[in-house]
């Protein structure tokens, strides 16, 4: 008589990741007083958005905040068609990776904007801040085309 | 055959504490990282290449040199490689980085090993290392198994428990000496490790390691190239792994053969004789107090059985005839990706002279040696002398 | 200064993964007379004559591919060389829940065998322990047996008549 050939087995484990002091005070930044901050490296001065602890071209610890603005160019995007329970927004919607005036680098979020036609690299967009901020990236609920 | 002899040039460590909630894991590897890259006063762009250790179940990244190595390891365009062997993950990527070197391939490299334990748990991480068939169901981590092996230890030999506390008492003292240490409790008495609940008969809490969040960095340099950073080196003098077994019941856990049989190639490749005569401090993995006293047997400090008379009589003390663990030994720190490479990084500090208030006075080879829930042994010795 | 104490935010993340584990034809005809009549089998190796639980299909001594004709049956006794009491709590990565403590931990040299067991024992205070002593398996009734380890839930001591 055949069987069960398989043992079936299951790994169920539950994670408690912690982002660290920049990561959470970027997000308390935007959560509680509406702005949006950034790192800058005193060697090369490259301004980074997320901030992180280390500069990656010089590897030194960053500590200068500066306050970056809620404006910013879109260096790329790509149209979301599909609909999933996790969805922050309900489809059509774009992802833009966002240069904002005064950082140095990209920043990946939400553009309320589901028209391909209307999306164009070199557009403006601008920040939507969340009213009751929750402690996560979504604080900034989505940016707008300006 | 080695192409070409190695040195340890520089190590670095984070101050190992329970919980670090300032720093996420790339800012920690950070820390070590570049404590050891200023102490060689190199820059990333002289690595050649980066070994990264840690077990990723523990954290619950499954491939966590993606992005904890390459940012802050620094392994940007350069070969790394991670190594998970358990809790012999530190001294293994110890030996693979020297092999990188010594073969001849690289000429520096850097070493970094992990561990932010309280993402995840240690017990659970251990459970999933094992045999979902046969042992998971049963097995508590690592503790249960160092139970065991405690209990049989006891019961073939006659060792107390008094006798394994005083190597608590000994470590945590030391560690009180080496301010990277997460436990320093220079006033741990035998009476207090024998008053703490057991959390798995035989063992007490304090008989236990603890769970650390830490870091542990080491720089490699061939022999053309060691001399010009640093006249201060350590020379990596020989390496020998032991594996074990598939299932920890298939061989006598608490003799540990496989630190038996390494220790023994080991100490004749080296041309040691008497390890406790010919080697003047060890660093050993002890993730409970009996355990080093079975280790000490296990690597040839002395006769089966005999563990715990060694520290009655003082040997393995500060001030004995073979110190063991100055830096406090794993019953005071245990960030696991880096424990073991913390007992290189350590063994490394003794020979350069650079261990402080912990430091041994004159010592010329030291040994480093890790241990995983594997039951396997991983040794190195290092030495003033190429 | 970076070195403020910041509150930084936790991302609470659950893995939660199905696996099927292939048993191989040395585990399958263990599970399988486990299941079907509640007896152990070990299995022996042609070369060295070792005797190993659990059962396998290499010796790693020999390097020798053993079959499930080389398999043997036990009496489900053996000695209890190593014991512990389990009294710690830790999230049991099979539920993903607390394990349930404390729960007795033993090495069990099965009779016939060259290795230990490492297994359940029903038992929470050690000073009930010999060393040494005469423990047997306890194997689940038919109806309940699944064909897993669970079927064995632990090993008891004999008791001297």
């Amino acid at each position: 008589m055949s069987e069960d050939k398989y043992f079936h087995g299951r790994i169920r484990v539950p994670y408690r990741h912690v982002a660290g002091a920049y990561a959470g005070r970027f997000i308390q930044e935007i959560g509680n007083n509406k702005r949006i901050m950034g790192v800058k490296c005193s060697r090369c001065g490259k301004v980074y958005v997320p901030p992180r602890m280390v500069c990656f071209a010089c590897f030194e610890k960053m500590k200068e905040w500066v306050e970056v603005g809620k404006q910013g160019t879109v260096k790329g995007f790509t149209v979301v068609n599909y609909s999933t329970p996790v969805m922050p927004l309900k489809p059509p919607f774009a992802y833009g990776i966002i240069e904002l005036d005064g950082s140095n680098t990209g920043f990946v979020h939400i553009i309320k904007e589901g028209d391909p036609k209307k999306l164009k690299v070199g557009m403006r967009v601008e920040a939507v801040f969340k009213s009751n901020p929750e402690g996560n990236i979504l604080d900034i609920e989505y940016f707008k085309p300006v | 055959m080695v192409k070409q002899k190695v040195a340890i040039v520089a190590t670095g460590q984070t101050k190992h504490r329970s919980r670090r909630r300032d720093v996420n894991i790339s800012e920690m590897i950070y820390e070590a990282v570049k404590m050891a890259l200023d102490e060689a006063q190199l820059t990333p762009k002289d690595i050649d290449a980066v070994v990264i250790g840690n077990m990723d179940h523990f954290e619950g990244i499954n491939f966590s040199e993606m992005w904890t190595g390459i940012e802050s390891a620094p392994g940007y365009l350069k070969p790394v490689v991670k190594v998970a062997t358990g809790g012999t993950t530190g001294t293994s990527l110890a030996a693979y980085g020297y092999y990188a070197v010594a073969s001849g391939m690289y000429d520096k490299v850097l070493v970094v090993g992990w561990e932010k334990i309280n993402e995840g748990g240690a017990t659970t991480g251990i459970v999933t290392a094992f045999d979902a068939r046969w042992e998971r169901p049963a097995l508590a981590g690592a503790l249960g198994p160092l139970a065991l092996m405690a209990s049989m230890y006891m019961w073939e030999f006659g060792v107390t428990p008094e006798q394994a506390a005083k190597v608590t008492v000994k470590n945590r003292r030391n560690a009180a000496n080496n301010p990277f240490a997460h436990l320093q409790q220079p006033n741990m008495t035998v009476e207090e490790v024998m008053n703490s609940p057991v959390i798995s008969w035989p063992l007490r809490l304090h008989d236990c390691c603890p769970q650390s969040e830490g870091a542990c960095a080491i720089v490699y340099a061939g022999e053309g190239v060691a001399r010009k950073i640093s006249d201060n080196l350590a020379w990596v003098k020989g390496v020998d792994t032991g594996h074990y077994y598939t299932y920890g019941g298939d061989d006598v856990m608490h003799k540990y053969p496989a630190a038996k049989i390494a220790s023994t190639r080991l100490y004749k490749k080296v041309g040691i004789r008497n390890p406790l005569k010919d080697l003047d401090v060890a660093e050993v993995y002890e993730p409970s107090s009996w355990a080093e006293l079975m280790w000490t047997e296990a690597l040839g400090f002395c006769e089966y059985g005999q563990g715990g008379k060694l520290l009655d009589e003082g040997v393995t003390e500060m001030g004995g005839e073979l110190p063991v663990n100055p830096s406090g030994g794993v019953i005071a720190t245990n960030p696991i990706g880096a424990t073991a490479l913390i007992r290189v990084a350590e063994a490394a500090i003794q020979v350069r002279g650079l261990g402080g208030k912990r430091q041994v006075p004159d010592v010329e080879l030291a040994l480093a040696h890790g241990f995983g829930g594997s039951v396997w042994a991983d040794l190195m010795i290092l030495g003033k002398e190429p | 200064m970076s070195e403020k104490k910041e509150e930084p935010f936790t991302i609470n993340w659950l893995t939660d993964l199905p696996y099927r584990y292939a048993l191989g034809p040395v585990a399958s005809k263990f599970f399988r007379v486990l299941k079907e009549s509640g007896k152990l089998l070990a299995i022996k190796c042609r070369k060295c004559g070792k005797v190993l639980f659990p059962p396998r299909s290499v010796c790693a001594d020999c390097l020798v591919e053993m079959t499930v004709d080389d398999m043997v049956e036990l009496s489900g006794e053996g000695s209890l060389d190593g014991f512990t009491v389990v009294n710690y709590p830790f999230v049991d990565p099979n539920t993903g829940e607390t394990r349930p403590f404390p729960y007795g931990y033993g090495a069990i040299k099965l009779k016939g065998t060259d290795t230990w067991m490492l297994h359940f024992v029903d038992e929470t205070d050690p000073g009930k322990i010999k060393p040494g002593m005469l423990v047997k398996a306890v194997i689940k009734p038919k109806n309940e047996r699944k064909g897993t380890l669970e079927d064995i839930p632990y090993f008891r001591a004999v008791e001297k008549k």
